[in-house]
């Protein structure tokens, strides 16, 4: 890659006070690229994708974003620039109804109104059960619509790059391969970059072109997609399978 | 739609005038006993109003914040005691060093959430109350100080308080009601739903919770204000506090916490209840607000406002159907 990508990671370090969980992390996402960040339980996946949305401040090294370097900025900074965290566990506002929960993700832009409702209607077409509960609390739906609406959401704040964590958790596998189908349309029709994390293998390769494989807050390996899923070491160590 | 739409308006209109009317009359016409009382119930629609934005806008859990009820009181009581100073500029400046004065710690105090924030409001207030009781030359100290008195008849500044505890409950309510339809108030929602989910969603939460702060300490120094000019006297222990504290915050939790009108309800009937039954209860009024919270907290846990509102919906509900199995059984 001759060029500059759209985000650089160098020798990232994040800890939770005295326990640092990330130990020098480089990674890269070109334009239009998917790649994935798999790993077993507490490899560090969800504390990189805080940290690349401004939501932990790294102990060390640097993120470049389009060119700039965005290190330690805060979250709401973060939305202006481009990247969008779709959080674990999708994190709604549980009290406002599916209509507001989409809107909110729009609260930092500035591109008026017009554009705003073209992205709405996009995110309705794209998500269609939601179109017909966009009046109801999104404390209420069910597990896959809220993820719906948190990766709906994400989607209004027109991202530059945007960090889906644990798109699958707790969802059954017919609503996970919807979700993944959506997501690949999604980058088929915006060449949005996308950065995702998974335990499950199958589902993140399924989307992503690359991944890097991380242990215990190291990066242990990276590659296309077919090769790490091919791979018997990384089947075996690092994803228990 | 247009039709029902029109007669909506209408009939709020008709509703504000007898909301008017029932606020802005009972001066010209209830005896001096009653007119202090309902003065004192507005005082509480204020101070419930401007609780309501950190409690019910932004989800904080302010316990405290009758410390900004204190700096007002103090400050006009400084203010026109030691440097004459018209009680209405003093009244400003209470509104304005109360403000400050939680911008300034909001900086520091807001980073903490939940039962962690209430307890450091509940230390700043008794930290101020010290402090007041401390600066004895400027504040009288734990002797407490003499307010001027309103210069005027008795009538005259029965109306005066009335008019001021009134124009304060309407900018207070008017406030909320501004900040829930615009920016803040959905940054503050958000805010209150998921701190985490909001900032990366692009809401800066520090200055938010900052900025709801500061308005909600502003309009609570303003009330603390005009009551140091109404008791005439102050001592630390009257307006620093907490139980008092305790009251606001139930009233607006009773009314409805985050909507407008909820805390202003919620403080006439806590108020209303304790002038006319706990007179009678003297030894006891303590146990009565304790039973009241357990009750409310069991039975009306969002408030009166959403209660009226799911009652309307049944009513509505149960009409409905049964128009719909009228047409039912005529076919």
């Amino acid at each position: 890659m001759v060029s500059e990508p759209l985000l650089r990671v160098e020798g990232l370090e994040v800890a939770y006070g005295e326990v640092q969980v990330l130990w020098g992390l480089d990674l890269a996402v070109a334009e239009q690229e998917v790649v994935a960040l798999v790993g077993s339980n507490g490899a560090g996946k969800t504390t990189t994708l805080k940290a690349l949305a401004g939501a932990l401040r790294p102990r060390a090294g640097r993120i470049v974003f389009e060119g700039r370097d965005i290190t330690g900025r805060p979250a709401a900074d973060a939305v202006r620039t481009g990247i969008v965290l779709v959080p674990e566990g999708r994190q709604l506002f549980a009290g406002m109804s599916v209509h507001e929960n989409l809107m909110m993700g729009a609260y930092a832009r500035q591109d008026g109104m017009g554009a705003i409702r073209q992205d709405l209607d996009w995110v309705y077409e794209l998500f269609r059960e939601l179109a017909k509960k966009r009046g109801q609390l999104a404390g209420t739906l069910s597990g896959g619509e809220q993820q719906m609406c948190a990766i709906g959401r994400g989607l209004m704040a027109k991202p530059r790059l945007l960090l889906l964590d644990e798109l699958s958790l707790g969802l059954a596998p017919v609503i996970v391969d919807r979700l993944v189908e959506i997501v690949t349309r999604i980058h088929r029709e915006r060449g949005l970059a996308i950065l995702l994390v998974e335990q499950d293998l199958n589902v993140a390769l399924a989307m992503a072109g690359r991944g890097y494989v991380l242990e215990t807050g190291r990066l242990v390996r990276s590659g296309a997609a077919e090769e790490l899923l091919a791979d018997e070491a990384v089947r075996a160590a690092y994803l228990g399978m | 739609m247009n039709g029902s739409s029109m007669g909506r308006r209408g009939a709020g209109l008709i509703l504000g005038a007898v909301v008017l009317a029932a606020l802005v009359l009972p001066p010209f016409y209830l005896s001096g006993y009653w007119v202090r009382v309902i003065t004192g119930l507005l005082m509480y629609g204020a101070l419930a109003s401007a609780i309501n934005i950190m409690v019910g806008l932004a989800g904080y859990p302010a316990l405290g914040n009758i410390v900004f009820f204190g700096t007002g009181a103090y400050t006009v009581a400084v203010l026109m005691v030691k440097a004459d100073t018209p009680f209405f500029l003093a009244l400003a400046v209470a509104g304005v060093v109360a403000a400050v004065y939680a911008a300034l710690l909001g900086a520091a105090v807001l980073r903490l959430r939940g039962a962690y924030f209430s307890i450091a409001t509940i230390g700043i207030n008794h930290a101020t109350s010290e402090l007041v009781t401390n600066l004895d030359g400027l504040t009288g100290g734990g002797r407490g100080t003499i307010v001027p008195f309103f210069p005027g008849s008795i009538e005259a500044e029965r109306m005066f308080f009335y008019f001021l505890m009134l124009a304060l409950m309407l900018l207070a309510t008017g406030t909320v009601y501004l900040i829930s339809r615009n920016r803040l108030g959905y940054g503050l929602r958000a805010i209150k739903a998921d701190e985490q989910a909001a900032s990366v969603m692009g809401v800066n939460t520090t200055r938010y919770k900052v900025l709801a702060w500061t308005i909600s300490a502003g309009l609570t120094g303003l009330v603390g204000g005009a009551y140091a000019y109404w008791l005439a006297f102050l001592e630390p222990p009257y307006v620093f506090d907490i139980v008092m504290s305790v009251k606001v915050y139930i009233m607006a939790i009773l009314g409805g916490a985050g909507t407008v009108i909820g805390p202003v309800v919620g403080a006439f009937f806590l108020e209303l209840l304790s002038e006319l039954i706990w007179g009678r209860f003297l030894e006891a009024h303590m146990l009565v607000l304790g039973i009241v919270v357990v009750l409310v907290v069991l039975f009306v846990p969002r408030g009166f406002v959403d209660l009226a509102g799911r009652l309307a919906r049944a009513l509505a509900g149960g009409s409905a159907s049964r128009r719909a199995e009228g047409v039912r059984s005529d076919g």
